[in-house]
């Protein structure tokens, strides 16, 4: 018996042994994992720095990563904080969690892109599009505007995922600055009588419409971009592109680097090797991320932000607009 | 003297170390909500929206442990009181959908609806997630009212039936006898039920799990949520403190019969209904989200099960060491809080587990962070340290509980007559009481190696950078990847699980064989 003991010990020393190294980075990515981790290994092959990474999951909704770096603020563990657009950042950024950071590799990013003092840095950027299936609504019919989805020949038709969480929170904090409050409140709550169907996350819109069970649907580039690789029926296109035109939204990645991180110096490496062309083109060619450096070379399929009327917002106070409306997204949701 | 002083001295100092890795991180995490200060999260909880929240949820949840309960006991009484072909073979495939997420129930389930009936409407509502729980939390309630079942004397049933009809005794004697598990299974299948958030958000039903989990992800108000937690806490406590009678009595997971034959039915003509009915369960628990995934695994473009393999290949070895050493130090554990609850009346080890045991995964995790994130105790943090912690305080009560149950079973005449010819307790324990544990041992050991290997909520909040684990890496690709590479690498996950399963069985067999004298 004594001899079980002693090996189950053993065991269970050899299982939780750690390796501890100085040359490593520690990254938390709510970018999805499928596109993140082969750039995050690329990095540690061109640099010889561990990456130790943790990722976020589709069912926790970025808890995990975010709650984690608000409880961590005291002792942080993480290095970079690489978002998949520029709200969590601003959220730590508002609690004190991020630091400001700026190099050559910085100074690539046009300044829309990047908050004033730097806590975050955007690269590579995604946008909202309209995502259809060619069998059930033809091009020609479909809508021009986010505005038009309140049409009464839409009734029941579209899916958006929930405006409490992802990409679809930020959109609407951006139609909110764009429209005004009591405008976007209005059209909210229309496109709630005309049936639009909350849909769990952008990639369940996706699956609706890929599945034929909604014709249309709001969602990101990227998410456009698999259905497309995935099925010949579904095709997108980009909203409010007409001449007076509210545009469309882009969300750049979002950098940051964590105020009293482990690894200062590696973060940063890190950080200048996510800000470069080579690592644009790469997720340009992976998931239809628009590259924000000038002269980066994309894939033909992927559409060039110099060819989309961009929404014209504030990231900052698009951010700020988030934390406000909130409580309102929030009732809209549970009526 | 000497001797039951430094006996007390360790139970103290283990209980001690116990309450400093689990229970003190809860605490202070309670302590600083409480003290924060903010009287208006104190007054923003209680109110009427949030306690028709509840009210709801418990309605809810009470439909699903209710269900739950009644299929489960047909099913153990279908399974352990009949003879008839198949039998262990429905045992074990009905206990699979206990591996399954239950947030993949909900998308194949959801995935199923629409391509038999071309709408998913109807499982959009509060009984899509009744339905779901209910398929996800049956077989729990079959494991527990099978024991119950399989350790009726079959004299109490013989002679019952020489006076009274079948149906009369089943009323009159069997469902009493077994009254303790019906209570158990319903309570455990409503605090799951209750807990768990993934399922009626994927249906977008608002129940007061999803509104913590708002809370947590959306709003980021920690108070607010550690606030709502609380109450949550509470009516889980509530519950179980209620029922601590049934839960020390109840034979729960037991393995092993000593000293009881139970009685079996022969089938007879009802074999057809019977296999029907079963057939009916495991389609609709099994075979059909199965189907679903092997359809959407072999429908993409591309074959995708040689790159999902390649993705969870490095998690799967790394998630069966970390549940193979969870599931240890859980057993062990566990043995030493039944065994002083049962044979020493130390009650308190065992509390402290169920206490962490009905704590919300988010906020378990988040006690974690705050109370080991700090440099001193880095090597716990930033290691599988913490890992090993979180599924101690995730399932140490359910191991500490079959074993309790184990110990119960053991004559305490053998100790006493082994104490009476002067053998040291030390000796009694490991001559006498630990090879007469081994099937409980062994049964707590398993269960809690497949608890271990697909724990998500609170694995998601404490796991170190860097490490990969198959559960977590299948959900993170889940988020973006094509579908048919998702389903591949869900497959692939229960079928490594599944796997190891079979060669746990397989060794449990050689166990049972060499310990058949117990």
């Amino acid at each position: 018996m004594r001899h079980l003991f002693n090996t189950i010990v053993l065991f269970m020393l050899m299982f939780t042994a750690c390796n501890l190294s100085p040359d490593e980075v520690t990254v938390y990515c709510t970018v999805d994992q499928v596109f993140s981790e082969p750039v995050l290994k690329d990095f540690e092959r061109e640099t010889g720095i561990k990456v130790k990474a943790v990722y976020d999951t589709e069912e926790t909704k970025s808890t995990g990563v975010m709650n984690r770096l608000i409880a961590e603020k005291d002792n942080p563990q993480c290095d970079v904080l690489w978002s998949g657009d520029p709200v969590r950042n601003s959220v730590l950024q508002s609690r004190d969690i991020t630091k400001p950071y700026q190099s050559e590799q910085t100074r690539l990013i046009p300044d829309h892109f990047k908050e004033k003092d730097s806590h975050w840095i955007g690269f590579s950027a995604r946008a909202r599009v309209l995502i259809y299936n060619k069998t059930l609504i033809p091009p020609d019919s479909l809508p021009r505007s986010i505005l038009d989805f309140t049409k009464p020949r839409f009734k029941g038709r579209f899916s958006i995922a929930n405006p409490l969480f992802g990409t679809t929170t930020f959109h609407m904090a951006a139609l909110f600055e764009s429209l005004g409050d009591e405008k976007a409140k209005q059209w909210m709550n229309d496109i709630k009588t005309n049936g639009a169907v909350v849909a769990a996350s952008n990639g369940d819109v996706k699956k609706r419409v890929m599945n034929g069970e909604m014709a249309f649907g709001l969602t990101d580039t990227d998410d456009a971009f698999e259905a497309k690789k995935e099925s010949d029926e579904v095709d997108y296109i980009f909203l409010d592109q007409q001449e007076n035109g509210i545009g469309t939204l882009i969300m750049p990645n979002a950098l940051s680097l964590i105020k009293g991180s482990p690894q200062n110096e590696n973060g940063e490496k890190l950080i200048n090797y996510l800000l470069t062309r080579e690592t644009e083109t790469k997720l340009a060619k992976s998931c239809a991320q628009m590259p924000l450096i000038k002269g980066t070379e994309v894939p033909e399929n992927v559409p060039s932000l110099d060819n989309i009327q961009p929404m014209k917002i504030d990231y900052k106070t698009t951010s700020e607009k988030l934390q406000v409306i909130q409580p309102w997204l929030k009732a809209w949701t549970e009526q | 003297m000497d001797r039951t002083i430094g006996k007390n001295i360790i139970r103290f100092v283990s209980f001690l170390l116990l309450f400093l890795l689990l229970a003190l991180p809860i605490m202070l995490l309670l302590l600083q909500w409480l003290t924060a200060g903010e009287d208006t999260v104190l007054l923003s909880i209680i109110n009427r929206e949030n306690l028709l929240l509840i009210g709801k949820s418990l309605l809810m949840s009470g439909i699903v442990a209710l269900l739950a309960t009644l299929t489960g006991t047909i099913c153990a009484f279908l399974l352990y009181k009949f003879q008839f072909p198949f039998s262990g073979f429905y045992k074990l495939t009905l206990l699979l959908p206990l591996l399954i997420s239950p947030y993949i129930f909900a998308v194949a389930w959801k995935d199923g609806f629409f391509w038999l009936l071309g709408n998913t409407a109807a499982i959009y509502s509060e009984a899509g997630v009744i339905l779901v729980h209910t398929i996800v939390f049956f077989p729990l309630a079959m494991l527990i009212t099978g024991s119950a079942l399989s350790q009726i004397h079959a004299g109490y049933e013989e002679a019952g039936l020489m006076t009274v009809s079948f149906r009369k005794m089943m009323i009159k004697i069997i469902l009493p006898l077994i009254r303790p598990a019906l209570t158990i299974s319903f309570l455990l299948s409503l605090i799951f039920s209750l807990s768990d958030f993934s399922v009626p958000a994927f249906f977008c039903v608002r129940t007061f799990t999803t509104e913590i989990f708002t809370q947590f992800s959306a709003l980021y108000n920690f108070p607010l949520a550690i606030g709502q937690s609380v109450i949550l806490l509470l009516i889980c406590l509530l519950f179980m403190l209620s029922e601590a009678r049934y839960l020390s009595d109840a034979p729960f997971f037991s393995v092993s019969v000593k000293g009881s034959v139970s009685k079996k039915y022969h089938a007879g003509n009802r074999k057809i209904m019977l296999h029907s009915f079963l057939w009916m369960l495991l389609v609709s628990s099994l075979l059909m989200p199965a189907l679903m995934l092997t359809v959407q695994s072999l429908t993409g473009r591309t074959m995708f099960f040689a790159q999902a393999w390649e993705l969870i290949r490095p998690a799967a070895f790394q998630s069966v060491k970390l549940a193979f050493a969870g599931a240890c130090i859980i057993t062990i554990i566990g043995l030493w809080t039944a065994y002083g609850k049962e044979r020493r009346n130390h009650k308190l080890p065992d509390l402290l587990l169920l206490l962490t045991f009905i704590v919300p995964s988010t906020v378990l995790g988040i006690a974690l962070i705050r109370h080991y994130n700090l440099p001193a105790v880095n090597f716990i943090y930033g290691t599988s340290l913490i890992l090993l912690i979180a599924y101690l305080g995730k399932f140490g009560f359910i191991a500490s509980r079959i074993i309790g149950n184990g110990i119960k079973q053991i004559p305490v005449s053998f100790e006493e007559a082994a104490s009476v010819a002067g053998i040291p307790s030390k000796k009694i324990f490991l001559k006498i009481s630990l090879p007469l544990l081994i099937p409980s041992l062994f049964t707590a050991f398993v269960l809690s190696f497949i608890l271990c290997l697909g724990e998500l909520g609170a694995t998601m909040m404490v796991y170190p950078p860097g490490m990969e684990l198959m559960q977590v890496k299948t959900f993170a690709i889940s988020a973006n990847a094509p579908q048919a590479l998702t389903s591949s690498m869900t497959l692939i996950n229960l079928g490594v699980t599944v796997f190891l399963i079979l060669l746990l069985f397989v060794f449990g067999k050689w166990i049972f064989k060499k310990f058949q004298y117990v």
